[in-house]
């Protein structure tokens, strides 16, 4: 039963990370920027959840905020993707700077949006989740099989529109930035503005994420972001290594799968007795090992390809 | 049609690597003229190309397009109206999206990318003839990364993505310089095709002296940032690779006894 609960959990937690792998992905890999925003605007989206869900104290409407908190979180993201897209290509300050610089600015902003709290409880109001736990029994495994479809619901309207969006003419158009600036703007596209826009729907998406976790947990916590960024990275990084990088469709597909995992893996590495101290620690190294098994992958591919040439 | 006036370009101005590589250019290209761009390295033909593109911008000088005066328009909207090779055939594609992604990408060239769906399936039918006519086979690849293709069906697919939309100029910065010889003669008999077809005013950089007066109509020989002869009509007719061998060789050491002296 225990197991159970635990399994479950990370399940859970994997499919809320899953989305936030997804924002991920559309900076580091649509756009080939590592985008440093994340660590800010995944709070940032816990922040306007949270506060936009109080506002049923006073006006009521049931579970009609915690909703639409999702939609203006998700808003409120691609705002400060906007402010990291526009220091990088209108000032041109480097990526990783401008990420930097609109993540540290996020800290007060945070705080500021949680009206100086550092974390705010929506502990006993309705949530995204109230209607379907009202639905079973109050035990931990229920409970979690309420919360776990609503979660996959988000997960997959969240997909379907990016791949929808990614095989958009302005979609595409993001994408081919990412792959080959030149040639964007020789196709009379302005890369700066597929970069700004890019940036907006990846921040977008992360927010979003941080949304979800704080419906799920009904609270925010204004310092919750540190590292974010790393776990997204990690499960791009196990997603493309374990289910492969071939096409659009498989590279998102790869990077759920991956945030799923990476939760399981983790769960069971404190289960085992890691304290969760190392948490952090172990969320880097989990970085680097997958991409040195992409590297060594690369490179034994490449070899193989040098053999077939040599007997041709 | 297109007229470049008095062009100026200094790289990196004030600095002990002061480089003034476009040094008073002044030309005028008529509709459907085709001129070919010689001279040695560092001869200023890729920043003159650079500077009608918009990929720098100018000093001082005017540049005008079909009458408009785009010297400082920003590069991206010039390109509306031109299309561009460059001699790196991985610099025109982009390299994981698909052969029909990259075709739709410059089919849409100057018009506002929206919502509407990237690569439409009534457009692929066209896009298999376009394909079809550079006799590569891609026409049954559209599916297929354009990262996958070898650099002469990267350039061949770069020009057929240059010319989709007929553009008002076509820039070709020595194109056929990193093909092997069978190759190269493709890609250029390709490019001599699409341009007589089209009537497109075309503006190509190469090395090759004897492509240099055999295509086109006009020829210019360009030095320490200027050009220094234009050949034309009769003159041109009468020029054969030997006399032009001399004439390039000649200010290219011009160009070398110069820098000796400073
Ligand atoms: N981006 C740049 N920065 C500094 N110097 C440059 C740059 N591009 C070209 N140059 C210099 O300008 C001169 C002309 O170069 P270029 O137009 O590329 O010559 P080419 O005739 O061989 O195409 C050369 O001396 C080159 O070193
Ligand atoms: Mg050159």
């Amino acid at each position: 039963m225990q197991y159970l609960t635990l399994g479950l959990g990370s399940i859970e937690q994997g499919l809320i990370y899953a989305i936030l792998a997804l924002g991920v992905f559309v900076s580091l890999r649509v756009l080939d920027i590592p985008d440093l925003t994340v660590d800010g605007s995944f709070v940032t989206g816990a922040a306007v959840s949270v506060m936009f869900t109080q506002l049923q104290e006073p006006l009521g409407g049931g579970i009609l905020f915690p909703v639409l908190s999702l939609i203006m979180a998700f808003l409120a993201g691609a705002i400060t993707g906007i402010i990291t897209g526009l220091l990088h290509t209108r000032l041109k300050v480097p990526a990783l700077l401008a990420g930097i610089l609109t993540m540290t600015g996020l800290y007060s902003i945070n705080l500021i949006i949680m009206g100086d709290k550092p974390t705010v409880s929506i502990n006993g109001m309705n949530n995204i989740f109230t209607p379907f736990m009202d639905m079973v029994g109050s035990d931990a495994v229920s409970r979690k099989l309420a919360i776990i479809p609503v979660i996959l619901v988000v997960l997959l309207i969240t997909t379907l529109a990016l791949v929808w969006f990614l095989r958009t003419q302005k979609g595409m158009a993001l994408r081919a930035t990412g792959d080959n600036e030149e040639m964007v703007k020789a196709s009379s596209i302005n890369a700066d503005n597929m970069k700004v826009l890019g940036l907006a729907v990846a921040n977008g998406i992360v927010a979003l994420s941080g949304a979800v976790l704080a419906q799920d947990q009904n609270f925010a916590d204004a310092k919750s972001g540190v590292g974010t960024v790393v776990v997204g990275i990690a499960s791009i990084i196990i997603g493309e290594t374990i289910f492969g990088k071939r096409s659009i469709i498989n590279n998102i597909v790869s990077a759920i799968l991956g945030a799923i995992v990476y939760r399981i893996f983790i769960s069971i590495v404190l289960q085992l007795g890691l304290p969760a101290s190392y948490f952090k620690l172990l969320s880097a190294l989990i970085v680097v090992i997958a991409i040195c098994v992409q590297v060594t992958g690369e490179k034994i591919a490449r070899k193989k390809v040098r053999r077939a040439n040599k007997k041709c | 049609m297109l007229t470049l006036e008095n062009i100026y370009l200094t790289f990196n101005p004030n600095t002990a690597n002061e480089k003034v590589a476009l040094n008073g250019v002044s030309l005028q290209l008529e509709k459907g003229d085709f001129v070919t761009v010689i001279g040695s390295n560092g001869a200023g033909k890729s920043t003159m190309l650079n500077a009608v593109a918009g990929t720098y911008m100018t000093d001082s000088g005017k540049i005008s397009l079909d009458g408009e005066d785009i010297t400082n328009m920003p590069n991206h909207k010039r390109a509306k109206h031109m299309g561009r090779l460059f001699q790196d055939p991985l610099k025109g594609t982009a390299p994981n999206m698909t052969i029909e992604e990259n075709l739709a990408l410059s089919y849409g060239r100057g018009t506002r990318r929206g919502f509407g769906i990237g690569v439409r399936k009534s457009d692929e039918k066209f896009y298999k003839e376009t394909l079809s006519r550079l006799g590569l086979g891609l026409e049954d690849r559209l599916k297929t990364k354009v990262g996958l293709l070898s650099g002469g069906q990267r350039q061949a697919l770069t020009l057929l993505m240059a010319t989709i939309v007929t553009p008002k100029l076509l820039l070709l910065d020595e194109h056929t310089a990193a093909l092997d010889p069978v190759t190269a003669k493709k890609v250029m008999d390709l490019t001599n095709s699409i341009v007589a077809e089209n009537n497109i005013t075309t503006l190509m950089v190469t090395h090759n002296i004897s492509d240099a007066l055999n295509t086109g109509n006009k020829t210019i020989l360009m030095s320490g940032g200027k050009i220094v002869l234009v050949l034309e009509g009769e003159e041109r007719k009468n020029m054969t690779v030997e006399k032009l061998m001399k004439l390039y060789s000649d200010t290219a050491n011009d160009a070398f006894s110069d820098k000796m002296i400073l």
